[in-house]
């Protein structure tokens, strides 16, 4: 389709007359106001590829400093939060940067993903504005009903869309310039549904994050420009793509998130046309691109000026960007564009990247040293109820397809190198008591630095779970160093990931237990691996039901249940009563529960 | 070119929703106003955009964000579609 030619043109590229600066700034204001002295900027495309709005950093501060007068006009304490529905807007861009200049906390929330599940988006949104104590909300008029929903009881001075909040604030308010030391934002990535930790991340982590990313990481060249799809909610795409852009004054072109589920390709035509050089994506980003393309499509494609194709936010499938890299390969990707990274909104967001031009490196690991177990030779060729294969059954929470080499039958596991730890950060691989091990053993993975968030919002306790007085973070992963590369096995916490997003096993569970008939105690939330071994929610569930109609009728109950209460769209597996396994203090065990549900001890009931 | 979607029966319109549904209904399902996409259907979020899209390239439209936590099952995303073309 043809449109009428635009006046509207994309920020350039190259700026030969601002020199780079990676993120040395003492605070986000300081950064931004070096990038509004260049030509460079952010902009946003609509679902088909057509430039929609395009935004300066000049412009973007211009904004910024006049929301920021309007924030204090209003009375707001320094500290105070601004709760942004993030949607892939201009107008997010410029109120979370106008909170800088009133020292207030933007608190960026997520927008609706998938149909259905209303009821539990809504609750969502009501418990983290609790959580965060809001006294603003900002939210893009397409959702300003389901917004209305969910502030009612909240104590607020303002909510609406930008423009009436452009309309009935007066912009006769003085900026409020942050210190390094100063919160800027709070993230809610993490923690519960039901309760929900803001991280809050100062100017001092962020900028020390940024520095990180552009120059140890990527480290900008003068022609990069980053094309993202990832949402301002979650940190990679608030902290790896837009903040880490706008601190090392770089262009940045964006796909909504839900453009992009609907039409992936979209992501590769704007790299391929506007010569993009970088991105980030989780493994599944780059999955449902090579399962949609087409010849057409591919035929179309020039990806060979794409540098850098960062992976992170779930463990990288090795197998999956193989596929990838073999489906592009016509058009001009090589392998060795691949980056993958790690890291964690309670480290801002990144602790490690692969060096450059390395791609995907993997070490293979015995999946006995993997599991901590010795479960010799009952795992070969076991199945589990589903029949998806080979099963690994670690007590690590990772789901990944086994290697048989053939040769007496040891199973290995290929371990993805995430890369090595930006300077900033002190590293530890800690055994059960805490001591420190040595290169290549397996343990819990601790990180100290500058990136290290200073705590979870008005939650001294959850904060005392997870860092030590001395700024030790314990992450909640395993892993291992090998040649000073940090190797992630999986993780210690029992957290679900499905396609980069993070569901707390709790929150599942609570949603099943509403229902009649379902007491306490029976429900595992887990994650198993699916058919193409991403990683998907299961949910055992014990059942006293014989009818194996009314198990049928029992399971999408709760299946649907579930989904209502958290958008999450389980797999749910019934089974015997009092099968569950328990710890020794009497606590469901769902590590435990998962082991043996993927090597055949825990048998699914027919349905 | 094709059909003026705005004279389409909500009928019409579910009929061929129905119709796109086709591929991704791996288990042939029986296809009524009531069968939901993610209880009966089995859909993962990804798929449903799937489906998202090719109901928004039949019909040359946008299926916003805000409507989709309303819809649940067939018939409201006929319904949905309905408005949608007939405010057009």
């Amino acid at each position: 389709m043809v449109k009428s030619t635009s006046m509207i043109i994309p920020t350039p590229t190259v700026d030969a007359k601002l020199p780079r600066r990676f993120a040395d700034f003492a605070t986000l204001v300081d950064a931004l106001e070096y990038a509004a002295s260049g030509i460079r900027g952010i902009n946003f495309y609509s679902a088909r590829g057509d430039l929609d709005i395009s935004l300066t950093y000049k412009q973007a501060r211009d904004r910024a400093v006049e929301i920021g007068r309007r924030l204090t006009s209003l009375g707001l304490k320094k500290g105070a939060r601004v709760a942004l529905i993030a949607d892939t807007s201009d107008d997010f861009v410029c109120f979370f940067l106008g909170a800088q200049y009133a020292s207030v906390l933007p608190v960026p929330l997520p927008l609706p993903t998938s149909f259905g599940g209303r009821e539990g988006y809504v609750q969502q949104l009501e418990l983290q504005l609790k959580a965060c104590s809001a006294s603003v909300v900002i939210t893009p008029e397409s959702m300003e009903e389901l917004v209305d929903e969910a502030i009612q009881g909240c104590d607020l001075l303002f909510a609406g869309t930008p423009a009436a909040f452009m309309n009935v604030t007066k912009d006769s308010g003085e900026l409020r310039l942050p210190k390094p030391e100063d919160i800027a934002y709070l993230q809610y990535s993490s923690g519960s549904t039901r309760f929900p930790h803001g991280i809050s991340v100062t100017h001092k982590s962020l900028m020390a994050n940024c520095h990180g990313n552009s120059f140890h990481g990527v480290n900008v060249r003068d022609d990069d420009r980053v094309v993202s799809w990832l949402p301002f909610y979650h940190d990679m795409g608030l902290v790896g793509t837009f903040l880490t852009a706008l601190a090392s004054q770089v262009s940045l072109d964006y796909l909504s998130t839900e453009d992009f589920a609907r039409r992936p390709m979209t992501w590769l035509k704007l790299i391929s046309r506007n010569r993009a050089t970088i991105t980030y994506s989780p493994t599944f980003g780059y999955d449902i691109c090579a399962r949609r393309v087409g010849a057409e499509a591919l035929a179309e494609l020039d990806l060979s000026c794409w540098r850098i194709a960062g992976i992170g936010g779930d463990m990288i499938r090795p197998e999956v960007m193989r596929n990838f890299a073999d489906t592009f390969e016509p058009a001009g990707f090589v392998p060795g564009t691949f980056m993958p990274s790690y890291g964690l909104a309670e480290c801002t967001l990144a602790v490690s990247f692969m060096p450059v031009g390395r791609g995907v490196e993997t070490d293979l690991v015995d999946e006995k040293k993997l599991s901590g177990l010795e479960y010799a030779n009952n795992g070969n060729g076991k199945k589990n109820s589903k029949g998806n294969g080979e099963l690994n059954g670690d007590l690590n929470g990772h789901v990944h397809s086994p290697r048989v080499n053939g040769n007496g039958g040891t199973r290995y596991r290929e371990i993805v190198n995430c890369g090595k730890p930006l300077p900033e950060y002190e590293i530890e691989i800690r055994d059960p008591n805490g001591d420190a091990l040595e290169e290549h053993s397996i343990g819990r993975v601790f990180v100290r630095g500058t990136s290290v968030m200073n705590g979870y919002f008005n939650d001294p306790e959850a904060t005392d779970q997870v860092l030590s007085q001395d700024g030790w973070l314990d992450t909640g992963d395993m892993g291992y160093l090998l040649n000073e590369c940090l190797f992630i096995v999986g993780r210690v916490k029992d957290l679900i990931i499905v396609n980069g997003k993070n569901h707390w096993p709790q929150d599942l569970e609570w949603a099943a237990e509403q229902l009649p008939g379902v007491r306490n105690g029976d429900i595992a939330a887990i994650a198993v691996p699916g058919d193409n071994q991403e990683e998907i929610a299961a949910v055992l569930v014990q059942c006293r039901l014989r009818d194996p109609d009314e198990r049928r009728s029992f399971a999408a109950g709760v299946k649907s249940q579930i989904l209502e209460a958290t958008g999450v769209n389980c797999r749910i597996e019934l089974i015997a009563p009092r099968t569950l396994p328990r710890t020794s203090s009497g606590k469901l065990s769902r590590a435990k529960a998962r082991t043996q549900f993927l090597s055949g001890g825990l048998v699914a009931l027919a349905q | 070119m094709g059909v003026d979607a705005s004279s389409l029966t909500n009928k019409q319109i579910r009929d061929s929703i129905c119709v796109l549904i086709g591929p991704l209904n791996t288990k042939n399902i029986p296809l009524v106003p009531e069968t939901t996409f993610s209880i009966d259907l089995d859909l993962d979020s990804l798929t449903v955009m799937d489906l998202v899209a090719s109901i928004e390239d039949e019909y040359e439209i946008v299926l916003p964000l805000n409507m989709l936590p309303d819809m649940e099952n067939i018939q409201q995303v006929a319904d949905a579609v309905e408005k949608i073309v007939k405010g057009q």
